[in-house]
């Protein structure tokens, strides 16, 4: 039963979400090997070796794979497959981008964003936003699989696996990379952050956004989100969204400021261990799933949260 | 360009619906509920519309795998502006299991048969969140995709498309044929006027038969349960912050 | 505030089953009316109205219209979602086809109605003003005036209003007094002066151009109701190439405060304040006010509508909240559950929406009645209609709205101490359906319309025919096992009705005064059996689709619950209604003892 991981990362460091996709592989086999295509991504593929389970590192360098395009990292995935009974990818927009072109590929189904192991063949996947939980059995020989990283404890350190280079297939020179505007922050990555703060259409324009979260976020070393609201108000970027059709998150506490808990903002949260919800609304609904719920002012309350902490 | 559109299109659980989950934890209650064109597809038919409105597309043909009910999405989306539309009309049974590799190989049969310069489908459908149709299409096309779209320009050939990706936007140029998966934000569709309402009742809609198009439609994935997810249930109020700051510096032990 | 998701299915049920809706496809002009069209342009209308107009409607109460400088800022949103409505081309549907509509029939606009309705009533006020103007030029105006001013009218790029009523001619139009002189200035012109009130949408800020229908008198017209013509006096007036073009001298000086709907301006208009208010005269001199009732039906109709719309909201409102809110133990129940299951909240509950089900049954057998009359083939058959549509639009009009303020109220009373704080949004409702009851004709005129001319003066002829329909209905439920009990009920209500309506073709002339005193009873009763009448018809039909296995098995068991609830709870007050009736005499007389 092989197991093979594909490392997301950006060819010097690897992204949080591979440690996590790599223990969801631990739950079907004792080693897993780990692919990390990229260029120029040696120390990536050191990263990699030094995860606590991992059998083997194969390195594909390739300048075609700089840019991670799903079409030539399908291709070289594929190229690999025969002998792995198991591809793992973490579903980021990186994992969602390319294994389906994988599965279909290899003419097997993807079981998308799994969220638990039950056994070799069955796991379960959240279906209607994380409003039911289906448990499905896979019938095909080679499973293709998108983690939900956010389901799985990351994986340690203490490992040392070999490196190999393997050899990837040409560029199918049907993309080219035009621009790519990455959010600079200091803050930790919002859907891995153990703390995040969330402001929604209650803090009434971005620059109250700032002014009253950014505080509270540095304070805590948290990561700042949003409701869908307060992006389509254009409070903050789009990359800001937590919920159903933003990003799905699971931190070790989710503060949420000015937010009322659309059932679509609480399908990406309601995963996280403690929420706690400052909003002026009694009946909100967020308060139905906060563990601590402070009614009130978010313009009064957050600025002495801050000062208390 | 004289080109074509291929706007593959889901019938799902409105967005607004509650879901339930049925007694025998087999499914979801589908039976009597309000059901829709999936939010994403709402979003690709609308740009393909725009598409053709600009003038760099000529037609823009819809399409859904379902029961014969799926009409109904078919005629929504005609409404919108679509031309043409196409139901692959497969029984109960068959559409309650009908995966997206299946789709992805009954959509390969009608682009063998009808030809598209373009591919514009949602990037996931909102009742089982699989997010993989439109890449399976374009692998087993050998296409290239782009897919949570943001911005869409088509020209010379290539489609320039912004994407959403995990923490900001990458902008790619594709080659032609391709497919482009749109994402939330690619545009705000519009409402159906009751003139093109009526005129979509006299738009062509034909129907197919999975059989016909010589796919397999059997699942590879096999449901054994659905369940709810545990439920999250209402803490305590507390009465200001330093009670707040004391509940999470001692109970959770979080900061 | 609580989303609003229109009851398509529900609508699509009674037009299916019980309103007709394959006899009016069948009728000339209605080929393309079938169900599949239906349910699209109910879906479609369905979004538009629960995502742009619906999160408007609490906003517009809370900021309502206002009046600077003539001008008329309306409330947040309400320009753009104006926008969008008129671009939907939504204002057409029911409009002749030659000049942009779609020719649709009522049955169609009336269920969309109620979604605009319910969505925000004040924002639904333009397009049916508008709407009544169309209908005013559509039947009147000479081709001229039509092609100047119904393509603009029917695309929504204007909106028209009605100037009828004045500081001293409000019910009593008879005392009009704007004048209108001809211009002679060479063209057929004539120049408008005085002051309309309570014009509803008189001045706002959605359309470049606002029509005007205003009746006024000409200087050698007779006194009282056969003295009055009919004008159209346009904000700006139009070009030779039909745009719009100089200020006319017709301005809105303020709005009114009022109690509900404050999102829909309700103008002070001032024509001729200055050279004189051009406009042009609707069909022949004299004959305005004939024009205005050829009209009144439907704009009757229409306010039963809204009353039908702001109950729905407010039932679903209502619901939601009851279903949420904890309070006590519930008496026989173990655990804690929502207030919703308390008896009396679930009596007010099924109170609100037995009532609002009926309603909308009555409302939309009347347009399918309207469309009768008007598109059958044969004149008899037309005419047949004519009488049914006459006879129910008091009923309608009065019934549904005085039932639509019941509602609204009960609204409140779920929602206990929350719903009397303006935050819960509930209160909104009782001040919107306020209004049902006092425009288009009070509840007292409308009942004495029902029971002078429409029942009164061809010896319950019309009233009969129904009752006789009504008759067969409760027969055919005492033939089927599951709803014998509801068909006993309903036969009981109806005798009600015959009794009531036997004793005023014999007593209204001969002592019409103390007739009239219980004419809002007779009104009340007629509207009560009429509803269960409707319920249980839609009864027979849900049982049959059980039967047969086809359709939503949970939807026909709950209309059959909502029926058996009215019949338990609602159709009895018919005879206590019957009782007061007949006390007529008795209590004027006890009335003019106390007043004296």
């Amino acid at each position: 039963m092989s197991i093979l991981v594909i490392a997301e990362h950006d060819n010097a460091t690897l992204k949080a979400g591979t440690r996590n996709t790599l223990s969801a592989a631990l739950k079907l086999g004792i080693t897993a090997d780990i692919l990390v295509a990229g260029y120029n991504c040696q120390p990536a593929a050191r990263a990699a070796a030094s995860l606590a389970g991992v059998n083997k590192v194969k390195v594909a360098d390739a300048a075609h794979l700089a840019d991670g395009f799903a079409e030539n990292l399908a291709s070289l995935v594929v190229s690999i497959a025969a002998g792995y009974s198991y591809i793992l990818a973490p579903a980021s927009t990186y994992g969602k981008n390319f294994m389906p072109r994988v599965a279909a590929l290899l003419d097997v189904a993807q079981i998308s964003e799994i969220s638990a192991v039950v056994d070799a063949n069955t796991f379960v996947r959240p279906i209607y936003a994380g409003n039911a939980l289906a448990t499905v059995e896979s019938k095909d020989a080679v499973k293709v699989i998108t983690v939900r990283t956010t389901s799985f404890d990351a994986a340690g350190d203490g490992g040392s696996a070999a490196i190999e280079n393997v050899l990837s297939p040409a560029d199918l020179g049907c993309t080219t990379l035009v621009e790519r505007e990455l959010s600079v922050s200091e803050r930790p990555e919002l859907g891995a952050a153990k703390i995040v703060v969330s402001g929604g259409r209650g803090l009434g324009n971005g620059e109250n956004y700032q002014r009253v979260l950014a505080p509270l976020a540095d304070k805590l070393g948290a990561a700042l989100g949003a409701s869908r609201a307060a992006v389509d108000a254009g409070f903050v970027p789009n990359d800001y969204q937590v919920g159903q059709t933003g990003k799905i998150v699971a931190p070790q506490l989710y503060i949420a400021v000015g937010i009322s808990g659309a059932i679509q903002h609480l399908a990406g949260m309601k995963e996280s261990k403690v929420i706690v919800a400052i909003n002026k609304d009694a009946d909100a609904p967020i308060f139905q799933v906060a563990d601590y719920g402070l009614v009130g002012d978010l313009f009064e309350l957050v600025p002495q949260l801050t000062a208390a902490l | 360009m004289s080109m074509k559109i291929l706007v593959p299109i889901k019938r799902v659980v409105d967005y607004n619906v509650k879901i339930r989950v049925k007694a025998d934890n087999s499914a979801v209650e589908l039976d009597n509920v309000k059901m829709s064109m999936n939010p994403f597809d709402e979003i690709a038919v609308e740009e393909a519309v725009r598409l053709k409105e600009a003038g760099v597309a000529v037609e823009v043909v819809v399409v859904t795998c379902g029961i014969a009910a799926a009409q109904d999405i078919l005629r929504s989306a005609l409404a919108l502006g679509a031309d043409r539309a196409i139901l692959v009309e497969v029984d109960v049974a068959q559409s309650e299991t009908l995966q997206p590799l299946a789709v992805a190989k009954l959509l390969k049969a009608l682009v063998g048969q009808e030809q598209p310069g373009l591919v514009i489908c949602g990037k996931q459908a909102i009742d089982d969140d699989a997010n993989q149709t439109g890449q399976m299409l374009a692998a087993l096309q050998g296409w290239p995709q782009a897919t949570f779209a943001s911005k869409v320009v088509i020209a010379d050939g290539k489609a320039t498309v912004t994407r959403e990706v995990d923490g900001g936007l990458e902008t790619l140029a594709v080659t032609l044929p391709a497919v482009i998966s749109t994402d939330l934000r690619l545009n705000e569709p519009r409402y159906a006027t009751l003139p093109n309402i009526m005129k979509a009742k006299k738009k062509p809609l034909n129907i197919l038969t999975a059989a016909s198009l010589g796919v397999d439609v059997a699942p590879r994935l096999i449901t054994r349960s659905v369940n709810e997810p545990p439920k999250r249930t209402a803490g305590i109020r507390v009465g200001d912050v330093a009670q707040l700051v004391d509940k999470l510096k001692n109970e959770p032990k979080i900061i | 505030m609580t989303v609003y998701v229109a009851p398509v299915k529900d609508l699509m049920f009674v037009l299916e089953e019980v309103a007709g809706l394959d006899e009016v496809a069948a009728l000339p002009g209605c080929e393309e009316v079938g169900i599949e069209l239906v349910s699209a342009v109910l879906e479609e209308a369905s979004r538009l109205a629960e995502e742009v107009i619906a999160p408007l409607n609490k906003i517009s109460d809370q900021q309502g219209a206002t009046c600077a400088n003539y001008e008329v800022k309306t409330s947040p949103g309400f320009k753009d979602a104006y926008k969008q409505f008129a671009d939907g081309g939504w204002i057409g549907l029911t409009c002749d086809p030659e000049f942009g509509g779609q020719g649709l029939p009522h049955l169609l606009s009336i269920p969309v109605g109620e979604i605009w309705n319910s969505a925000c009533t004040a924002f639904a006020l333009c397009p049916m003003l508008t709407s009544g103007a169309i209908e005013a030029l559509s039947h009147h105006a000479s081709d001229d005036l039509k092609a100047r001013y119904l393509p603009k009218m029917i695309s929504g790029e204007w909106t028209g209003t009605m100037n009828l009523t004045e500081p001293n001619a409000g019910s009593d139009l008879a005392a009009v007094r704007t004048r209108a002189v001809p211009a002679n200035d060479g063209s057929n012109a004539y120049l408008i002066s005085g002051t309309k009130i309570f014009i509803t949408y008189g001045e706002h800020d959605y359309t470049d151009n606002i029509i005007h229908l205003v009746l006024a008198r000409l200087p050698d017209a007779p006194a009282g109701v056969k003295g009055i013509s009919l004008f159209v006096v346009p904000k700006f007036l139009l070009n030779s190439d039909g745009s719009a073009g100089a200020r006319n001298d017709a301005k809105c000086v303020s709005i009114e405060h009022k109690m509900g709907i404050h999102g829909s301006p309700t103008a002070v208009m001032a024509f001729g304040e200055e050279t004189g208010a051009v406009g042009h005269l609707v069909g022949e001199a004299n004959r305005g006010l004939e024009y205005m009732f050829t009209m009144m039906n439907n704009a009757r109709l229409s306010v039963g509508l809204e009353g039908v719309g702001i109950a729905e909201r407010a039932y679903q409102q209502t619901l939601s909240y009851a279903m949420e809110r904890i309070q006590g133990r519930v008496a026989g129940r173990e655990g804690t559950l929502p207030i919703a299951y308390h008896p009396d909240v679930r009596r007010m509950l099924m109170s609100m929406r037995s009532q609002t089900e009926a309603m909308r049954a009555l409302v939309l057998v009347a347009a399918a009645s309207l469309d009768k009359a008007a598109r059958c083939a044969d004149a008899g058959e037309r005419k047949r209609h004519q009488a049914r549509i006459d006879l129910l639009i008091p009923v309608a009009k009065g019934w549904c709205s005085e039932q639509a303020n019941e509602i609204a109220y009960t609204a409140v009373q779920v929602h206990g101490g929350m719903g009397y704080i303006e935050e819960t949004g509930v209160a909104q409702y009782q001040r919107d359906a306020r209004i049902t009851t006092i425009y288009e004709g009070t509840t007292g005129i409308q009942a004495n319309d029902l029971m002078g001319r429409k029942v009164a003066r061809d010896g319950g002829a019309a009233a009969n025919a129904l009752i006789l329909e009504m008759v067969a209905t409760a027969v055919q439920a005492q033939g089927v096992t599951e709803l014998t009990s509801m068909g006993d009920g309903l036969a009981g209500g109806v005798a009600d009705l015959k009794a009531a309506t036997d004793w005023i073709v014999e007593n209204y002339v001969s002592n019409t005064a103390s007739t009239l005193l219980g004419s809002v009873h007779y009104l009340k009763l007629f509207g009560t059996v009429a509803g269960a009448w409707l319920l249980v018809r839609s009864s027979i039909a849900a049982q049959a689709r059980l039967v047969a296995g086809n359709g939503d098995a949970a939807f026909c068991r709950q209309k059959i619950g909502t029926t058996r609830f009215y019949i338990d709870q609602v159709l009895p007050l018919t005879a206590s209604l019957l009782l007061m009736l007949k006390r007529g005499t008795s209590s004027l007389d006890a009335a003019d003892l106390a007043l004296s």
